[in-house]
């Protein structure tokens, strides 16, 4: 089976292995080496798609990342990718691809009845109209053009893929391996320099694989090859390939998209798909070269309009003809090398030139090959709808306003050439401002900003000859700098054709009567009509212009279509182009799948999961976890077939009668050292600790300096000048950072070291009732009785042979202790306290039964200390010292926080004693007022009190201290409850403390 | 990502710290009467200029040191780092 | 002025769209105003509106460094709600839904207001709870809030991460169903067509060089196109308000920081709603031409760049994987920074100042897009009658001082904590 376009002789392909696909249902196949898009040109298919707007056919404008048109669904390995470019996918065996955004098919779109209308929906049309009747935007309107836009179909799978990061670190990165590339980083291999030579394509060499030149007397590809093959050798270079350097970011840092096997049919064992590289580059050289920007003609989105450039490659990299009767339109010599190539191929092109009389070397050689050349002519435009089948021509005259007669000259494609941009936007990204080359009418970079520098097209130069020297010249500099060394690379004789000036022209005037549309942007379909309206309506900065009309926003980004754009702008505003400015370059130069972004960090992986030494013997006695910051805690532990709230109850029921243990692990633990320990403290609290004696321990509050409580938690003076503080699970980090923020900058002076130690110590907090005859069974030769060991009493003893630690702490409000031991005896101490309690009536309790302990104790908690509340709205006023000052104390006379009816927390039973009343419910005086109701607080917690076996809540209430028994409503608007609460206490067990002290 | 250079450990990438703000910010002393003009000022007021900073960083996954750098807030540009008892 | 509609349309394109108007005029500034506004952005434009409109003020300037709608309003993911506890707040927002979902027709321009309803993921009980504190709190005030269990999230996002392999599995969440998202550029577009009607002079690529201040009252202004007088000044300028206040001497409560987002490359439609992960911090929404509009945390650090770095979208993104997996295989196609006011309490600042005839109106943080009609309604009011309305009387300057904060997280005044 032959391929009608594809040629025997050339290309770079591997004939060897064919490679069979399907796109849009049908069997086709290509070659080893094929894009998608080449294999189909081989094919002779050039309809892949339908434009974003109009839904006008499309096809293949260029042979890589600048592709605007050819996107299209592909599935590979069972999944599906949306929007994925076919000039860049390589084809694989069993590769399957679909046309997106038509329907029924690409061939028979109804959307394209858009195209008889455009007309109507010129730029900015929807903001003139789907005003009325008001609903029907979001109803009607609205889901029809969502529907309309987009492009591919995303499945709402999980990505089977596997991407990776990797960070890298590296004296000189190459971003291209065109010639400047390979002589840059050639030199530098060469002086000792770490280099990495990050290639987007497939093969290395760039325009060297597609010029017809002559490098040190070899053809330009092999003289590539050789080079190639010399870094490969060597072990200070990292040649990559499929690669893409997408972002230059803040110091030196760059980011490449490697592509590991998205041109393998699945991705090998142990192989991610792609891999994204944190690369921080000493110095950059980048040479990401240049793209062939379109001359603007009516009807240029055709199918079979190609860029020049892209029919050579698609010949001499791919040996595909695009087409057999080839117009080439071009402003400049370089479209001369597409028509020669075609020539030598047996295909005989016919030239346009808008240039009068220009005389260079290969417009001799193309005369001399017999090509017709029709200097001073123009394309009016492509005729034909899914395919160019001709084209109407004429000639222009010299200022290029006037046509001459039009002529229609049959052609199947027609090869355009509006010479080059170079592609600046690595040096823009990385602050460079860069200014406008009038000699190329484009931008080119200024000075760099970073420690970067840009050689070649991509620095405005076209020759070969000056590329290499410039570029061998920047490659020893830049690592002469780095390893000192001086290795000079005598450059390569060069022979390359010498072009003729190209011509200032980028857009063929309209015929009168002609109401051809001649596009800027191909994939949003932005005309020049559409930037002629935007100006005219007052849309008159260039971002202003992008934003209205959307050129430059589509997936390509504009590489094609911007400076035409600009050019557009510039000459109907009669201002020169570097006036109008171009809009910002950002990162990604090309689109960067997201996978490869986040990398590893998926699922269960996205945040760590920090588990305590026992965590797998609360997994083994069915404990049901919840998240607590990162950590997993026990909530309860399920029996039978209990629930939350039975589990919990029990548990909690337990603990008030017989003994419970729950696990405290994850609390924060910090160690404060140092002899001025004490004083520290004394400033960081609300309460006096120079008194405490050694062996003992307080509770403390601490504030931010603006009086806000910022976390709570026990202090334990464990010697002279060693003090063991505790915070909350979830304030741990932060309080860590807040103490080293005092220590370090504001008292310096004070002698004092803290540390954390929470991953040190596992902690068990064993409480109930019965917990003092547990306790003295576990330590039996250590006086444990409310003499030994007294409530607030530390003291450090021997558990079965291992070191240990016991506070007398209650967060539970029973006679509780608290013991420590190192973590790695975490699950010997867990399991001494279970097996020895078991005949006191032991349970382990999670944190729900923890949660009730605590709230019918009127213990605040996070749902209190919700970094809006002060010591006062917390009933903690009495630990607020008068006497010394401390973090945040002046902030506490604000008159907001000393007002009289200032809220405070308090308890809340139900009137009738049953109802739960749902946290986050708000009190209010009138459960029928009419909105918006005053709200005078809000239930923080909620709990079924076991003490008392109704429910109980806590709440913050405005002027909480004169409330107490006062009866209000407690509503849930979303659960659709009001319930007549009392207010009482908030210590609503055990008043008076007396079982902690007992 | 930015490189910063911890006056203890060297250059590192930005994800080993945590940035603490404005460096001039100086709390009023202990047991000192202050304003609450003065007061508001040091927990409310911040430099935020465009251009030169001086700002804390935290070197929470390293030494766990804060030190002072002054940085360009339009460039990114680092120009200095120091230990705290150092002037920049 | 020309009136846009489907007719009008009509009968434009049959002339080749060659009839159509300019939308603002392009004035040189005159010797003086009754009002300027500083900043052309959706504020500041609001503002001038709504001077014109509800004072009939209309001897007005709004003065604009570079082009109108370049800063936070074409910078933001579109998010209009009205989702908060504190009733400064959701009362001050509610207005505003009020004036968003007439906002097209009174404009006469389609800002393309969308209330598909905003969902805020929760992930604990612990969060349900603080979700129902909020979502009670918008009911009690008259807002919509619907409290959604698992299952119910399920029905309106199937695609979220309901699997087995999950970090923080989804306990339900807090819906706005009347919130949703709105076209940006159209909305300072809009405002600014309307203001310009009435007789507003929009004044582009005119910086602000100094203020002339005598005695403690507001003189006038100093530009790159000259000295402009004016008896009322108004500053709405998000992101450079530091750099203003500085000129004036004064210190604000006010942080300058980063704010990414970025786009997917447009798919077919698949979300319906605007959701935030409760995890983390990331919010995404689906534009009209397909787009996921995402965004998250502040890059971390004082900033005026425009621009920031990977790191911070890439955990950004990390926590949007982990609620919508399938964003695995889209590819980021843009990306692009904002530069918000933090403000100490995360709320914003609309007030009078010390200087007489000097109005601000700053400290948006992340939320200063769905504020545009409400904040310029409101401050058009406070400059018009010298005082502030009673919707931006907690927006005081002063609560800095009183401790009537309004910190909806809690977070204290680590702005670039998110």
């Amino acid at each position: 089976m032959s391929q009608e376009f594809r040629l025997e002789k050339i290309g770079l392909i591997n004939r060897d292995k064919k490679i069979s696909f399907k796109f849009n249902g049908k069997k086709y196949f290509g070659y080893e080496g094929d894009t998608i898009a080449s294999a189909l040109i081989a094919n002779g298919i050039h309809l892949v798609g339908r434009s974003f707007k109009y839904h006008r056919p499309r096809g293949f404008f260029g042979a890589g990342v600048d592709e605007p048109y050819a996107i299209v669904q592909l599935y590979r390995n069972g999944e599906t990718d949306p929007n994925c470019r076919a000039t860049e996918q390589e084809l694989f065996d069993g590769l399957e691809t679909k046309s997106v955004n038509c329907w029924p098919s690409v061939n028979f779109d109804i959307g394209a009845i858009n195209n008889f209308l455009n007309k109507f929906f010129p730029a900015g049309f929807y903001y003139k109209t789907f005003m009325w009747p008001k609903s029907f935007w979001y109803r009607i309107y609205e889901p029809f053009i969502r529907k309309a836009a987009g492009f591919g179909v995303a499945s709402t799978k999980h990505d089977k893929e596997r991407y990776e990061h990797k960070y890298e670190y590296c004296d000189l990165l190459v971003t291209g391996s065109g010639p400047s590339g390979l002589a840059s980083a050639y030199a530098a291999a060469k002086n000792g320099a770490r280099v990495i030579l990050a290639e987007d394509k497939p093969r290395f060499g760039g325009s060297l694989l597609t010029s017809d030149v002559n490098v040190g007397n070899q053809s330009g590809k092999e003289w590539a090859d050789k080079i190639i093959s010399e870094l490969k050798e060597m072990p200070n270079v990292t040649l990559k390939n499929r690669s893409q350097v997408f972002g230059y970011y803040d110091h030196n840092m760059l980011v490449m998209s490697e592509r590991i096997s998205d041109h393998l049919p699945k991705s090998k064992k142990y192989s991610p798909k792609q891999r994204l590289w944190y690369i921080r580059a000493k110095e950059v050289l980048i040479s990401s070269g240049s793209i062939e920007r379109p001359i603007v003609f009516g009807n240029n989105d055709t199918p079979g309009v190609v860029l020049a450039s892209a029919a050579r490659e698609y010949l001499k990299v791919y040996g595909v003809l695009v087409g057999k009767k080839p117009l080439i339109f071009t402003n400049n010599d370089s479209a001369y090398e597409t028509a020669i190539e075609f020539k030598k191929n047996g295909i005989w092109p016919i030239v346009l030139d808008t240039r009068m009389n220009p005389d260079s070397e290969i417009i001799n050689e193309a005369k001399s090959m017999g090509i017709d050349i029709r200097f001073s002519h123009v394309v009016i435009a492509a005729k034909g709808y899914k395919k160019v089948k001709s084209a109407e021509i004429a000639k222009i005259s010299e200022d290029k306003k006037d046509l001459g007669k039009i002529e229609n000259i049959s052609c199947d494609c027609i090869c355009v050439s509006g010479f080059w941009t170079p592609t600046i936007h690595l040096a823009s990204q990385s602050g460079n401002k860069t200014k406008f080359n009038e000699k190329i009418d484009a931008f080119v970079p200024d000075k760099p900003k970073q420690n970067e520098k840009t050689l070649g097209a991509a620095n405005g130069i076209f020759t070969l000859e000056e590329t290499l020297k410039t570029s061998f010249e920047s490659g020893e500099e830049v690592s002469k700098k780095i390893t000192k060394k001086e290795n000079k690379i005598s450059v390569p004789q060069v022979s390359e054709k010498k072009h003729a000036q190209h011509d200032k022209f980028w857009c063929v005037p309209l015929p009168k009567g002609k109401t051809y549309k001649r596009f800027l942007d191909f994939q949003n379909d932005v005309a020049v009509t559409d930037v002629e309206l935007a100006l005219r309506e007052g849309y008159r900065s260039i971002e202003h212009v992008k934003r209205y009309t959307t050129l430059g926003m589509a997936t390509d980004q504009g590489k094609t279509s911007n400076l035409n754009g600009l050019q557009l702008v510039s000459s109907i505003e009669n201002k020169i182009v570097p006036s109008v400015g171009h809009t910002t370059f950002r990162p990604p130069y090309t689109p960067v799948t997201i996978g490869a972004i986040v990398g590893r960090e998926i699922g269960k992986h996205s945040k760590p999961t920090r588990k305590s030494p026992m965590h797998h013997w609360h997994e083994k006695n069915n404990a049901v976890f919840v998240d607590a910051g990162v950590w997993l805690r026990p909530r309860y532990y399920k029996q039978g077939n209990e629930g939350l709230f039975e589990a919990s109850k029990r548990e909690a029921k337990n603990v008030r009668e017989n003994v419970g243990v729950c696990d405290v692990t994850t609390l924060g633990k910090i160690d404060v050292k140092g002899p001025d320990a004490a004083e520290f403290l004394n400033r960081v609290y609300t309460n006096a600790w120079l008194k405490l004696p050694v062996g003992k321990a307080r509770y403390g509050v601490m504030l931010r300096e603006d009086g806000i409580v910022m976390d709570d938690g026990t202090t334990t003076r464990i010697s002279e000048n060693h003090y063991h503080m505790t915070t909350t699970t979830a304030q741990a980090a932060n309080v860590l950072s807040h103490l080293e923020y005092y220590l370090q900058i504001v008292w310096p002076e004070l002698n004092v070291n803290v540390v954390s130690t929470t991953e040190q110590w596992a902690g068990a907090a064993i409480a109930g009732p019965k917990s003092r005859n547990l306790l003295q069974k576990l330590f039996p030769d250590t006086d444990v009785s409310n003499e030994g060991l007294p409530f607030m009493g530390y003291l450090e003893s021997k558990l079965f042979g291992v070191h240990a630690r016991i506070f007398r702490i209650s967060f539970s409000g029973e006679l509780a202790y608290e013991v420590n031991v190192e973590s790695n005896n975490g699950n010997f101490m867990w399991g001494k306290i279970i097996e020895i309690g078991k005949e006191f009536a032991i349970q382990p309790y999670g944190t729900e039964a923890l949660s009730t302990l605590r709230i019918e104790m009127g213990h605040v908690a996070g749902s209190e200390l919700d970094g809006r509340t002060i010591p006062y709205d917390n009933g903690l006023q009495g630990l607020v010292s008068k006497k010394k000052d401390f973090i945040g104390k002046r902030s506490l006379n604000r008159d907001a926080f000393t007002k009289e009816d200032r809220q405070k927390v308090v308890g809340v039973v139900p009137v009738d004693k049953k109802t739960s009343i749902p946290e986050g419910s708000h009190l209010v005086k009138d459960a029928n007022a009419s909105l918006p109701n005053p709200k005078l607080g809000h239930i923080s917690a909620s709990c079924w009190s076991v003490e008392y076996n109704n429910p109980f809540s806590l709440a913050i209430l405005k002027d909480g201290k004169n409330m107490i028994g006062q009866k209000l409503f407690a509503m849930s608007p979303l659960k659709n409850k009001s319930i007549l609460v009392e207010i009482v206490s908030s210590h609503y067990v055990d008043p008076k403390g007396e079982r902690v002290r007992s | 990502m930015l490189y910063i250079k911890c006056p203890y450990c060297g250059m590192r990438s930005q994800n080993e710290f945590a940035y603490g703000g404005d460096a001039t910010v100086k709390r009023p002393e202990l047991n000192k009467e202050v304003s609450d003009k003065e007061w508001d000022t040091f927990v409310y007021l911040r430099k935020s200029p465009r251009g030169k900073h001086l700002e804390l960083w935290h070197h929470v996954s390293g030494c766990r040191q804060w030190f002072k750098a002054q940085r360009d807030t339009v460039t990114h540009e680092i120009f200095k780092t120091a230990e705290i008892k150092e002037d920049i | 002025m020309q009136k846009y509609s489907v007719f009008n349309l009509i009968k434009n394109a049959l002339k080749g769209h060659k009839d159509w108007e300019v939308a603002w005029k392009d004035p040189t500034p005159k010797a003086e105003y009754d009002v300027i506004i500083i900043g052309g952005g959706g504020h500041g434009l609001a503002t001038a509106y709504y001077l014109a409109k509800e004072h009939n003020i209309t001897n007005v300037a709004i003065v604009e460094k570079g082009w109108i709608g370049g800063g936070n309003v074409g910078r933001n993911t579109t998010i209009v709600r009205s989702n908060y506890m504190h009733d400064e707040n959701g009362l001050f927002s509610e207005f505003g839904m009020d004036l968003w979902r007439n906002m097209s027709q009174e404009l006469n321009f389609n800002v393309m207001f969308s209330p598909r309803g905003i969902i805020n993921l929760a992930h604990s009980d612990a969060q349900m709870n603080a979700f129902s504190r909020r979502g009670n709190s918008m009911r009690l005030n008259g807002i919509d809030a619907v409290l959604l269990g698992r299952e119910e999230v399920r029905t309106l996002i199937p695609m979220a991460d309901f699997s087995e392999n999950v970090r923080f599995p989804i306990f339900g969440g807090l819906m706005q169903p009347s919130a949703g998202t709105a076209r940006h550029d159209g909305v300072a577009w809009g405002y600014a067509r309307q203001a310009d009607s009435m007789g507003v002079d929009i004044i582009q690529h005119c910086e602000v060089t100094g203020f002339d201040v005598d005695n403690g009252k507001i003189k006038g202004i100093q530009t790159s196109k000259g000295n402009i007088k004016a008896k009322k000044i108004g500053l709405c300028v998000a992101g450079s308000t530091n750099i203003l206040a500085e000129m004036l001497n004064m210190k604000l409560p006010v942080e300058t920081h980063l704010l990414q987002a970025c786009v997917s490359e447009p798919i077919k439609p698949i979300l319906d709603h605007v959701v935030t992960f409760g995890a983390g911090h990331f919010y995404v929404s689906q534009s009209d031409k397909g787009e996921m509009v995402m965004g998250g945390d502040l890059d971390g650090y004082n900033s005026y760049a425009q621009r920031g770095n990977l790191p911070t979208l890439q955990h950004v993104l990390t926590e949007g994987i982990a609620m919508l997996p399938f964003l695995s295989k889209l590819k980021m196609l843009r990306t692009w920074g904002g530069i918000m006011d933090m403000s100490m309490d995360g709320s914003p600042i609309i007030d009078k100042t010390h200087i007489e005839g000097l109005y601000l109106n700053c400290g948006w943080c992340y939320g200063g897009f769905k504020a545009t009609p409400a904040s310029g309604w409101t401050f058009a009011h406070t400059i018009a009658q010298d005082k502030p309305h009673e919707l931006n009387a907690g927006y005081s300057l002063n609560r800095f001082s009183t401790g009537h904060l309004l910190d909806e997280k809690g977070l204290g005044t680590k702005t670039w904590i998110s």
